[in-house]
């Protein structure tokens, strides 16, 4: 069984149909890239298998490993092995990021039946993941994105993804609003995470990540519909072209 | 209007009838007259009295709440309550009565006087004797004057010119199940004399299900350049009324910090006054308020600045849930001398149940050109876009409300300096909240 697959997928918001249909599977230990022009649906299939509430699902099937991931709350899913970096990471002033790792942290292991760990296990644990993905350490101590640069906010989801150890990562233009530097740190931080247990979703608008993070698959998405799929050789095609192409295909 | 013409003989009846019993001193004798005297000119205020507009008084006019006559036992849940906030000089006051068994003063320190009136009525110091009764308003608060007249216990704390206490004075005041149907009148003079420093908290606990009236006075004499944190904790049980008054007179360079959390009552308010009257004195006005079910809250606030650069900073945050009802009113006023002066006030309001109600209603009223004033308030609900993202990250609906909400009262958590109370607090709010077993150490 695929590590996710996504069958017929609808979805809407406030009555309006964005995904049309969406078809997607990934394997263990594969990394898919997803690109599509501005309000194409990227970000509304990340949330709606995140679990965003503010959305509904009007038909279709999405399985993750053998649980119907459409069942499952949110924080449910997130246990499961589901993590979601987000293309607009929240800002949350008053809890702070070191306490807000912990309670996610513990809550995700206490599901899956393993000891929570305690304060020096944990401190430690999060020092060397902040290092790994050169994340300053004074943010720790800050509130959660708040008043955190662009490029703060989007290492700060890698750094989560690092410490929460998910089978399923999708990652919603964690690029976008990176310097080079920046984007190669993110892109070694996913790389590291890489294994034969794990799958990426990357979706991103920008063929410069996926030089980084090499996909096994790329997908176009276009008014919510896969319309085409390929190699890593299509994002390059994609770079050159654009999406007008497909738009007449799709047509 | 029958109704209050009745209740208004009913209480100088009884006033009548009591104080034919007591033995007291002439100069207490003149107090209490003066506070019913000022109580039957008044009455209770009728629903076009502005301040009490929102405030349904019903509760408490429908019957009359004869002065509690003692103290009553105090149940151990509530002898608990009563060591709750740690290392203190403790003073203990049971239905209003002075009790030395609960109370704990501690090594009073040089400097440090506390006296409760029923003690040593006779040995009072006069600047405290001349100070008694000469802020609370009784001509025009109905529940400062009815305390005036019917007060038989105080507690009256001095801390001399220069002195700094190590420890904070706590003073509590229980409410037992004797005290049903009945009123009580705890009454507070503190005078922080020129340069002193300390912290006192008054905090009132009560058995759960008694129906009392407990209407307390506080008057706060701050003199200049001393530096005072009041805290007022009041969780009384849900079933009673609660009208209390704490009046602030800040002098040149003097601080007040001024915290007022409530949680308890059915009906609860508190009226604080906060009179800047010399150059440069400062006052903050904290409130946390928390309610749920049916219960009713309310802060009226009214700060004048009558002296030039004088800073006030007012913040009220309430937390509601259930069916429950908040109000804020908060008047500052400027006077026409009071230059420079620097004074905020806000207002917020997180609903957490759909039929939850929060009024608010800061005010201000200038008369001096140069000064600087801001006002604002806002009644939100916890961000649906927080919450999914926490959910995101495997916290539960529960926890993340939790969170959020903590992060919301922290504001005013934070500034408490008794370390035991504001954990106290802390852990008041966090009984409330389904999903609190995992909000370990939040900073
Ligand atoms: N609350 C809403 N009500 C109606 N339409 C919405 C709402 N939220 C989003 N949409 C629409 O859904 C469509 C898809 O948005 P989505 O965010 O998924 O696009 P995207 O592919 O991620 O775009 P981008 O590249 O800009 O991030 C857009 O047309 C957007 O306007
Ligand atoms: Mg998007």
């Amino acid at each position: 069984m695929a590590l996710l697959e996504i069958r017929n997928l609808h979805a809407r918001i406030q009555g309006v149909e964005i995904l049309k249909g969406i078809d997607l599977a990934i394997e263990r230990g594969e990394t898919h890239a997803i690109m599509g022009p501005n309000g194409s649906g990227k970000s509304t299939l990340a949330k709606v298998l995140a679990g965003d509430p503010s959305y509904e699902v009007t038909g279709g099937e999405v399985y993750f490993q053998d649980r119907n991931l459409l069942e499952l709350a949110p924080e449910d899913r997130a246990r499961e092995g589901v993590f979601l970096g987000f293309q607009y990471p929240v800002e949350i002033p008053g809890v702070s990021n070191t306490y807000f790792l912990k309670a996610a942290l513990n809550a995700i292991r206490k599901y899956r039946g393993e000891k929570e760990l305690d304060a020096m296990e944990f401190l430690q644990l999060i020092k060397e993941r902040a290092k790994s993905v050169k994340l300053d350490e004074a943010l720790l101590r800050r509130p959660v994105n708040d008043g955190f640069s662009g490029g703060e906010k989007k290492r700060n989801e890698i750094f989560q993804l690092a410490m929460l150890e998910p089978y399923l990562a999708i990652l919603d233009e964690t690029d976008s609003g990176l310097d080079i530097d920046a984007l190669r740190t993110v892109a070694e931080g996913v790389n590291s995470l890489r294994s034969e247990e794990r799958g990426f979703l990357v979706i991103t608008h920008y063929q410069r990540l996926l030089s980084y993070i090499i996909p096994d698959k790329v997908h176009v998405l276009l008014h919510g519909r896969i319309v085409k799929s390929g190699g890593k050789e299509l994002a390059e095609e994609l770079e050159g072209s654009g999406y007008a192409l497909f738009d007449e295909a799709a047509a | 209007m029958e109704a209050i013409a009745e209740q208004k003989s009913i209480y100088l009846q009884a006033y009548e009838a009591h104080s034919a019993q007591v033995e007291e001193s002439e100069w207490l004798r003149r107090l209490h007259r003066n506070g019913i005297e000022r109580f039957e000119a008044q009455g209770f205020p009728g629903r076009t009295v502005e301040a009490w507009r929102k405030t349904d008084l019903g509760l408490v006019l429908r019957e009359h709440f004869p002065p509690s006559s003692g103290p009553g036992s105090v149940a151990s849940n509530l002898v608990e309550k009563v060591g709750a906030l740690g290392q203190a000089h403790r003073f203990v006051f049971v239905d209003g009565w002075f009790d030395a068994d609960l109370s704990d003063p501690g090594d009073l320190p040089n400097g440090l006087t506390v006296v409760p009136l029923s003690v040593c009525e006779e040995r009072i110091p006069a600047i405290m004797r001349e100070t008694l009764g000469a802020y609370a308003d009784t001509a025009t608060h109905p529940f400062a004057a009815l305390n005036t007249a019917f007060f038989r216990d105080a507690v009256m704390v001095r801390v001399a010119r220069g002195v700094a206490l190590a420890q904070p004075i706590v003073v509590v005041h229980v409410l037992t199940s004797e005290a049903d149907r009945h009123a009580v009148y705890p009454r507070t003079l503190i005078v922080a004399e020129e340069a002193s420093q300390f912290s006192l908290v008054e905090h009132f606990v009560g058995a759960e299900e008694v129906f009392t009236l407990n209407c307390p006075v506080a008057e706060i004499v701050v003199q200049q350049g001393a530096n005072i944190d009041y805290y007022k904790v009041q969780e009384e049980g849900g079933g009673s009324a609660h009208l209390g008054v704490v009046h602030a007179e800040v002098a040149r360079d003097a601080t007040a910090h001024i915290h007022s959390f409530a949680c308890g009552g059915k009906l609860a308010r508190t009226d604080i006054y906060a009179n800047l009257i010399g150059p440069g004195a400062d006052a903050t006005l904290n409130g946390l308020y928390l309610t749920s079910g049916r219960q009713y809250c309310d802060h009226h606030t009214w700060v004048n600045h009558k002296a030039e650069h004088g800073t006030t900073r007012q913040l009220f945050k309430g937390v509601l849930q259930g069916r429950s009802e908040a109000v804020f009113d908060g008047l500052v006023k400027v006077f026409e001398q009071a230059q420079k002066i620097d004074a905020q006030q806000q207002n917020r309001n997180l609903l957490l149940g759909k039929l939850a109600l929060a009024h608010s209603n800061p005010r201000l009223e200038i008369h001096a050109d140069d000064v600087k004033c801001s006002h604002g308030s806002t009644v939100g609900q916890l961000d649906d876009e927080a919450l999914f993202y926490l959910n995101t990250r495997g916290i539960s609906l529960d926890e993340a409300q939790c969170m959020l909400t903590l992060a919301f009262a922290n504001e005013l958590l934070k500034p408490i300096r008794l370390d035991a109370l504001c954990q106290y607090e802390r852990r008041l709010l966090l009984q409330r909240l389904p999903g609190a077993e995992m909000a370990g150490e939040m900073s």
